[in-house]
């Protein structure tokens, strides 16, 4: 145990002055998510404000008198006496924003209490021109259908019987558990396997590259103990990387500009000590089996090159399960818990949405950890041999 | 004391390695039954050329490879059934630096004393002794990966010595250093002798045996083929130089593998 403990410290210490595994473990997963959400949210909001209040060129083909009083002059330039040709081309051109054109019996259907056929020409690459266009033409028939309930002596209750009154009654905590809780362990799993990545690399083939394995081998130390030094050295950082990453997104929540009170307060529920407890209980086994199944993986490996070549490709096979749980329809049953890293990210979704079932939470703990036991197994027998550490 | 009794060892081939050896053959023997025994108190030399199974002895003896056969006592102590005693006893040094570059000095040396089992008040005492003696004190807290190779050099040995072994190995360990840092290396087996130490150390470079040692070995292909005291070496070629007896030594032997 003294063993472990030394090679663990003056690993930890060797780790932490390594900038590169700083920089891969700690500051991005903490920056990550605050920049993305902070800088996203910042981003789409200063464009639709710029896209609300520009205003829009459209063209007006026999538009009826009225309609055009609809178009708020500040906000619309209009243009008349253009053919459709033209102004198909000029909407292509960027030239115009959009061209709204009435058909030639339109007059004569509204009079005859008929559908008027309206077209509008517009390119869905410019964001809001038809949302803000629609809104206006909403707004003409509305005037219309009022104009015809009048006329024929009616009320708007007798055209539209059903009034239909939708009640959500799932708590706020599940609706957005259901919602992050998808995208969030999607974000851990993977730091978390890099955060391991980089000291696993330098901690196990660093020393090998670098020659001192072999005078570390001449210590009256087990093997199994200098390498479980080493392990839990690997998997405390890609703890802490992922751990930074749920930090970082709780930050980015808590200073998120425009973030409605009510999902503040759900999600300031959602992140509490059960919360974090639970998921502890399932990243530290699951940081230990990537600790151990990535040194398995290098040990065998000569140069730094060489183990990032091995590692890299399985780094992707680690991402293909966090994104079936993005899926819709996959859910933490009998047939997904005991699927490494497809359980993890099921139960952290369920979690946060408080609808895990307990026997189901202890089975995905319980294969982690066994995961986490025959990993460093392999990892040790690896280790073991001569011709893989020399 | 160092006893070395018909140690073998044979390593496993891959298939690059065949294909870079340009063998069918699975396996190579890289030492071949061998026996040779260190006493305290006096320097050995294993000499041969390149590839000759000097490095791969000296990692039997330091328990770093495991024996395919035979056996290796070290102080008494066997390096299959009792390599952790063996450890305890053995330091192992090479001509290459081999440090943590984010480490300090004093901060290795503390780690590899640990490793050994040293309590605080030993080891400390020990590491101002060794500091002080190889002027490593004025840049015990710098860099490993901002020093020269001397300073390194010295780490190195601090790092060896830490635990007070009673078998020092050296493998080539003047290899690759300047004159002034392969001194301090010479002195430090002088020493070593002086302190009653077994010293084991394998080279090529004929005028390091000649000044250090009292045994020599000639290891050619994996065999010994020659072991004698360095006084009765010198006295069986006297009518040519050390570097000559050597290459006769290591020709004549392949002559008879050969044949």
């Amino acid at each position: 145990m003294n063993t472990i403990l030394t090679v663990f410290k003056k690993e930890m210490v060797d780790t932490l002055r390594d900038k590169r595994t700083l920089l891969t473990a700690i500051v991005m997963p903490a920056l990550l998510m605050p920049i993305l959400m902070y800088g996203m949210s910042k981003l789409t909001s200063s464009i639709m404000e710029k896209e609300e209040n520009k205003k829009l060129k459209v063209a007006l083909l026999d538009a009826p008198a009225d309609f055009a009083l609809e178009l708020d002059t500040a906000k619309f330039e209009l243009i008349h006496g253009i053919s459709i040709e033209d102004g198909r081309d000029q909407i292509t051109s960027d030239s115009l924003d959009a061209m709204i054109g009435f058909h030639k019996q339109y007059a004569e259907n509204i009079g005859d209490m008929k559908s008027g056929k309206v077209n509008m020409w517009y390119k869905s690459t410019n964001l809001l021109v038809k949302d803000r266009l629609t809104e206006v033409v909403d707004t003409y028939e509305e005037k219309l259908l009022d104009n015809r309930i009048s006329a024929l002596s009616l009320t708007r209750d007798a055209i539209d019987p059903i009034n239909l009154i939708r009640y959500d009654i799932a708590p706020k905590n599940e609706q957005i558990g259901k919602m992050v809780g998808g995208f969030l362990p999607y974000i851990f799993i993977i730091f978390c396997f890099m955060g391991c990545m980089y000291p696993a690399l330098d901690l196990i083939t660093g020393e090998k590259e670098r020659g001192t394995i072999e005078t570390l081998l001449t210590v009256p130390a087990s093997k199994f103990s200098i390498l479980m030094g080493k392990v839990l050295t690997i998997a405390l950082v890609g703890l802490s990387a992922a751990l930074m990453t749920i930090l970082g997104l709780v930050v980015a929540i808590k200073f998120l500009p425009d973030l409605p009170a009510d999902i503040l307060e759900a999600m300031t529920n959602i992140v509490g000590i059960k919360f974090v407890l639970m998921l502890f209980a399932m990243l530290i086994p699951m940081a230990i089996f990537f600790g151990g199944l990535i040194s398995a993986m290098v040990v065998r490996a000569k140069s730094f090159k060489e183990a990032q070549s091995i590692v890299t490709p399985v780094s992707f096979l680690v991402i293909v399960p966090a994104v079936i749980a993005l899926l819709p329809g996959i859910e933490l049953n009998w047939s997904t818990v005991f699927v490494p890293i497809l359980n993890v990210a099921l139960a952290t979704k369920e979690i946060v949405a408080g609808t895990i079932q307990p026997i189901h939470y202890l089975m995905v703990v319980l294969s982690l950890i066994i995961l986490a036991l025959v990993a460093v197994g392999v990892s040790y027998q690896q280790f073991s041999k001569e011709s893989m550490v020399l | 004391m160092i006893n070395v009794q018909n140690a073998s060892k044979t390593f496993s081939l891959s298939k690059q390695q065949k294909k870079e050896l340009q063998t069918t053959a699975s396996s190579i023997n890289a030492v071949n039954s061998i026996s040779f025994e260190c006493q305290p108190g006096r320097v050995y030399s294993l000499l041969g050329p390149n590839g000759a199974g000097k490095t791969t002895t000296l990692r039997m003896i330091a328990t770093i490879l495991q024996l395919t056969s035979g056996e290796i006592h070290v102080c008494e102590k066997s390096v299959k059934t009792q390599p952790n005693d063996v450890r305890a006893k053995i330091g192992f040094l090479t001509g290459s630096t081999n440090l943590y570059d984010r480490l300090s000095p004093s901060e290795i040396v503390e780690y590899f004393a640990k490793l050994h089992g040293m309590d605080k008040s030993t080891y400390t005492q020990r590491m101002d002794m060794l500091f002080t003696k190889m002027g490593i004190h004025e840049f015990s807290k710098k860099r490993i990966g901002q020093m020269s190779t001397g300073m390194k050099q010295k780490v190195s040995i601090a790092r060896s010595m830490i635990h007070d072994p009673e078998v020092v190995i050296f493998d080539e360990p003047t290899s690759g250093l300047d004159v002034i840092t392969a001194n301090n290396i010479i002195d430090l087996i002088r020493q070593c002798k002086e302190e009653g130490k077994t010293v084991i150390f394998s080279s090529h470079i004929m005028s390091e045996v000649d000044l250090l040692c009292d045994d020599l070995a000639i290891i050619s292909k994996g065999d010994l083929v020659y072991q004698n005291t360095m006084d009765n070496f010198r006295s069986e070629f006297a009518d040519i130089s050390l570097t000559e007896a050597f290459i006769r030594t290591v020709e004549n032997s392949s002559n008879y593998q050969n044949a």
